[in-house]
C-alpha cells in the first residue's frame, strides 16, 4: 500500500511525518491513515493531477455522457513556477472530452485535469518568440492551497502550461476547448438530475391544487389524455428543425427510453408475416447494440494523425465482448459489421479495419489478427494461442484409447469444441512442432504421439522409466 | 354506487367490477394504439433526419452520440445514404460500405436458422424490408457489389453459384460447427444419409448439402462398388458410398473412432 500522491510506501511516508513531528510508539501507526503531502516537506511530486483510468489497450475510460472531442500528440504538461515541487508530464497524448482533458503518457499512465476546475483559459501570446517556439496553450486552474494538487474545491489557483510539440493545429485545439468548456457539460448533468426531481413534485403539487376537484376514473382518464398531448407536442417541437432537435436531446432521448420500456413491456410486434425467431433475435441484437454502443468513436476529425492507432486501440478494447461470446474466435468481417454497428454512422472502410488489425502487432493488446491459407481472417485472444491448444492436443494424444489408436481430425475436433477444418490445422501444426505423428490408412489420417524422441538408435528396445514410451507400450500391450 | 345487502348486492358489485374491467382493458387498448403511433411517428421522423441532416449530425460528436442512442433505443437505423449517380458509376461514397455492413448483420441474425448459408433472393428481400424507407430499392447486383467490398477482409463470405440460384456462405469453413453436428451423428452408425441429417437436426437441404459436400471436399472420393478405396488424398473427413441397393447416398466418415463401428483393426 502506497501513498497515493507519491511513491513512498506508506510506513515510510509515517515514519517521515511522525519522525518530524511526533514521537509516537510504532503500534499506534499503523491506525493512521492519511497522505503526507499536507505537511511542508518538499518531495518532487509527480501526482499533482487526478489519475484517470485507461482501459486494457491504452483508451481513455469514459465516465457517462462524456465524449472525445479532439486529441493532440507530443504534448509536454507543465505546472506554475511557483509550485517548485511539480515535476512536469512529458510527451504524451491529450485527449480533449466534454468533461476532462485526459493526459497519457507512453509508459501507460494517465491523468487528467477535470474542466470543472478550469477557472479561466488565455489567449495565445503573439510574440515573436512565440512564433519559433512550440505553442503553448495556458489554463488557470483551481489548486489546494498546501501542496499544489489539482483541487476543484481549492481556494488558490495556479497556471498550467500546456506545450504542443507535435504537429498539430492548436487553434483549431484551442477553439474546441473553449467550446467544452463553455459547454459546462458536467454541470448539465448534476442539474438535470435535481431538476427533474424538483419538476416532478412541483407538477404533481400543482397538479393536486388545480385539479383536486376532478377525481376517480375521469381524473385518470384525463390525465393519461394531456400525458399524450404533451408528449405530441415536444415530438412535434423537436423534429421541426435540426437545432431544435439538438436542443431537445436529452428530452428525446429519455422519451425514447421510455417508449422502448412500454414496447418491450406490451404486447409483442405489429404481427408481420416474417418468422417470431427472427424478430426475436433481431430484438435480442438490438438490446446486445444498445448496451455496447460506442459513444465517442474514433474519427478523422477526433483524433488527425493519430487516427489509426486510436481507432487500433478502440477496436482492441470492443472487440473483447463479441469474442467471448464466440468462444474465442472471431471472422474479421463478423467484426467489421458489429463494429461499424456500434459507432453508428461513423463507418470505417474494410482497408482501415485491416489497418488497424495490423497495428496490433506494434502496441501490446490482447488481441491477435490470424490468416489462414484459404484466404480466411479471424480475430483471436492471444492467450487462445497455438500453445495453449497444443497442450491440449498433447493431453488429449496421451490418453489411453489414443496411444492405442491415435487421434482424427474428428476426434480432436469434438474433444476441443472447434470446427473440423480447424482442429486439422491444429494436428498439422503440432506435427511440424515435432509434437506428433501422422499415419495414412485407408481408415483415414490419424495422429500419433511423437516417441522418435525417445528411442536411443543404439538400442531401440531400450524403454526409460520415464517418458511416454512406456506409457505407450502398457497401453498397446493392455489392448490385447 | 350503494351497497345493497344481500344476493342482489353482490351481484351489483360483481356487474361494477365487470364494468371497471372492461374500462381499463379498453383504456389499456387506447393507449398502446395511441403509444404505437408515437414511436411510429418519432421513428419516421429519426429516419428522416438521419437522411436529410447526415453531415450535420456527424460535425456534432456530442449530438451524434445523443442521436445514436435515440436511433439505438427506438429501433431506427442511422444508415440510410442514397446510392446517387457517382456511387454506383464508381463505387465511391458511403452507400456501398452501409449496405455491406446490413447485409453482414442479416447474415448474422439468420446465422442460426440457415448456418450460415442464405439465398441471394432472400438476402435482397431482408434487405429491402429493413430499409424500408430509402428512395431505391437494393438489386442483388448492389448486394454483390458490395460483398465483393469486403474481400479486402479475407475470404470469410462467398457467393456460390448453384444451378440458376446463388448462395452466399458467411461462415468460414474454419469457423463453420456444422461439420461438427453431422459428426455426431455419424458416430451412431459410421455413415449418415442427406436424409439422416436433414431430420435429425432440422436443417434444409441446401444447408446440409452443403456441409457434406465441404466435408468431403479436396478428396477426389469415388468409391467403385463398396467402400474401401485406396486414394490417399487425405483432405476430407469423408468418402461416399453409392453402391447400396437402395439408391440413397451415403457419406461415411472412417474417422469416427467409435469402436462399435470400427470395421477391420
Amino acid at each position: 500500500m502506497g501513498c497515493t500522491w507519491c511513491e513512498i510506501s506508506q510506513l515510510e511516508s509515517l515514519e517521515l511525518y511522525f519522525s518530524i513531528h511526533y514521537n509516537i510508539d510504532r503500534q499506534l501507526r499503523s491506525n493512521f491513515t492519511f497522505h503526507h503531502c499536507f505537511d511542508q516537506i518538499p518531495q518532487m511530486s509527480t501526482r499533482w493531477l487526478p489519475a484517470a483510468q485507461l482501459t486494457a489497450s491504452g483508451r481513455p475510460v469514459f465516465i457517462l455522457g462524456e465524449v472525445e472531442s479532439s486529441l493532440l500528440s507530443g504534448v509536454d504538461i507543465e505546472p506554475d513556477d511557483q509550485y517548485p515541487n511539480l515535476s512536469p508530464l512529458k510527451s504524451g497524448i491529450l485527449i480533449l472530452t466534454t468533461h476532462r482533458l485526459i493526459w497519457i503518457s507512453d509508459s501507460s499512465s494517465a491523468f487528467a485535469i477535470p474542466l470543472s476546475a478550469v477557472t479561466h483559459i488565455f489567449s495565445p501570446k503573439k510574440s515573436i518568440k512565440a512564433m519559433f517556439a512550440s505553442p503553448r496553450i495556458r489554463i488557470q486552474v483551481l489548486v489546494s492551497p498546501q501542496n499544489g494538487c489539482l483541487d476543484e474545491k481549492g481556494s488558490k489557483s495556479m497556471v498550467i502550461t500546456i506545450v504542443v510539440r507535435g504537429k498539430t493545429d492548436p487553434e483549431a485545439f484551442l477553439g474546441k476547448l473553449w467550446e467544452a468548456w463553455r459547454g459546462r457539460a458536467w454541470e448539465t448533468l448534476k442539474e438535470e438530475s435535481s431538476s427533474s426531481t424538483s419538476t416532478d413534485e412541483g407538477s404533481s403539487r400543482s397538479g393536486i391544487r388545480t385539479r383536486s376537484a376532478v377525481v376517480g376514473v375521469a381524473g385518470i382518464l384525463r390525465k393519461e389524455q394531456e400525458m399524450w398531448e404533451s408528449t405530441d407536442k415536444s415530438l412535434q417541437d423537436a423534429f421541426q428543425d435540426l437545432n431544435a432537435l439538438m436542443d431537445k436531446a436529452k428530452e428525446m432521448v429519455m422519451l425514447a427510453e421510455k417508449m422502448r420500456q412500454k414496447l418491450l413491456s406490451g404486447p409483442s410486434t405489429q404481427g408481420t408475416g416474417t418468422n417470431d425467431e427472427e424478430i426475436g433475435s433481431k430484438q435480442e441484437m438490438q438490446d446486445w447494440m444498445l448496451s455496447v454502443g460506442i459513444a465517442s468513436p474514433v474519427t478523422k476529425e477526433s483524433a488527425g494523425a493519430l487516427y489509426h492507432q486510436q481507432l487500433s486501440r478502440q477496436l482492441a478494447d470492443f472487440v473483447k465482448i463479441p469474442l467471448e461470446k464466440a468462444g474465442g474466435m472471431i471472422s474479421l468481417i463478423d467484426i467489421y459489421c458489429v463494429f461499424n454497428r456500434a459507432r453508428g454512422t461513423e463507418l470505417i472502410s474494410p482497408e482501415d479495419l485491416l489497418q488497424a488489425c495490423s497495428i496490433w502487432e506494434k502496441i501490446d493488446v490482447p488481441v491477435m489478427l490470424r490468416k489462414f491459407d484459404s484466404g480466411v481472417m479471424v480475430i483471436q485472444n492471444k492467450s487462445y494461442s497455438d500453445e495453449e491448444v497444443l497442450a491440449r492436443i498433447n493431453a488429449l494424444v496421451l490418453k489411453p484409447d489414443s496411444l492405442r489408436s491415435g487421434i482424427s481430425a474428428s476426434d480432436a475436433a469434438m474433444a476441443l469444441g472447434i470446427a473440423p477444418a480447424m482442429a486439422k490445422e491444429h494436428l498439422l501444426t503440432a506435427e511440424s512442432k515435432g509434437l506428433l505423428c501422422r499415419d495414412i490408412s485407408p481408415d483415414g489420417f490419424r495422429f500419433y504421439v511423437n516417441l522418435f524422441g525417445e528411442i536411443l538408435t543404439e538400442d531401440i528396445y531400450l524403454v526409460k522409466d520415464y517418458g511416454t514410451y512406456g506409457t505407450w507400450i502398457s497401453a498397446v500391450l493392455a489392448s490385447r | 354506487m350503494k351497497r345493497r345487502p344481500g344476493i342482489g348486492g353482490l351481484q351489483t358489485a360483481a356487474a361494477a367490477r365487470n364494468q371497471y374491467r372492461i374500462l381499463g382493458e379498453n383504456v389499456a387498448k387506447i393507449r398502446t394504439d395511441l403509444m404505437k403511433e408515437q414511436l411510429a411517428t418519432f421513428r419516421s421522423q429519426l429516419e428522416d433526419f438521419a437522411r436529410k441532416h447526415k453531415n450535420d449530425i456527424r460535425k456534432n460528436p456530442t449530438f451524434r452520440s445523443q442521436f445514436h442512442e435515440m436511433c439505438a433505443k427506438v429501433g431506427v437505423d442511422p444508415l440510410a445514404s442514397n446510392k446517387g449517380f457517382w456511387a454506383e458509376m464508381l463505387g465511391i461514397g458511403d452507400f456501398y460500405y452501409e449496405l455491406g455492413v446490413q447485409i453482414v448483420e442479416i447474415c448474422l441474425a439468420t446465422r442460426p436458422h440457415n448456418g450460415g448459408l442464405i439465398n441471394l433472393q432472400e438476402l435482397c428481400s431482408l434487405l429491402g424490408q429493413k430499409r424500408k424507407t430509402a428512395r431505391e430499392a437494393v438489386s442483388e447486383d448492389d448486394c454483390l457489389r458490395a460483398i465483393s467490398k469486403l474481400k479486402v477482409l479475407g475470404s470469410g463470405f462467398e457467393v456460390i453459384s448453384v444451378g440458376k440460384k446463388k448462395l452466399v456462405r458467411s461462415v468460414p469453413t474454419e469457423l463453420n460447427k456444422d461439420h461438427n453436428e453431422i459428426l455426431e451423428v455419424a458416430q451412431g452408425q459410421g455413415y449418415v444419409t442427406l436424409e439422416e441429417v436433414q431430420r435429425r437436426l432440422s436443417w434444409s437441404a441446401g444447408r446440409a448439402t452443403d456441409a457434406l459436400e465441404t466435408l468431403l471436399k479436396a478428396s477426389s472420393c469415388k468409391s467403385i462398388g463398396l467402400f474401401f478405396f485406396l486414394f490417399s488424398s487425405t483432405e476430407g473427413l469423408a468418402m461416399i458410398d453409392d453402391g447400396h441397393s437402395d439408391g440413397k447416398r451415403r457419406y461415411w466418415f472412417p474417422c469416427i473412432s467409435s469402436i462399435s463401428s470400427y470395421v477391420g483393426s
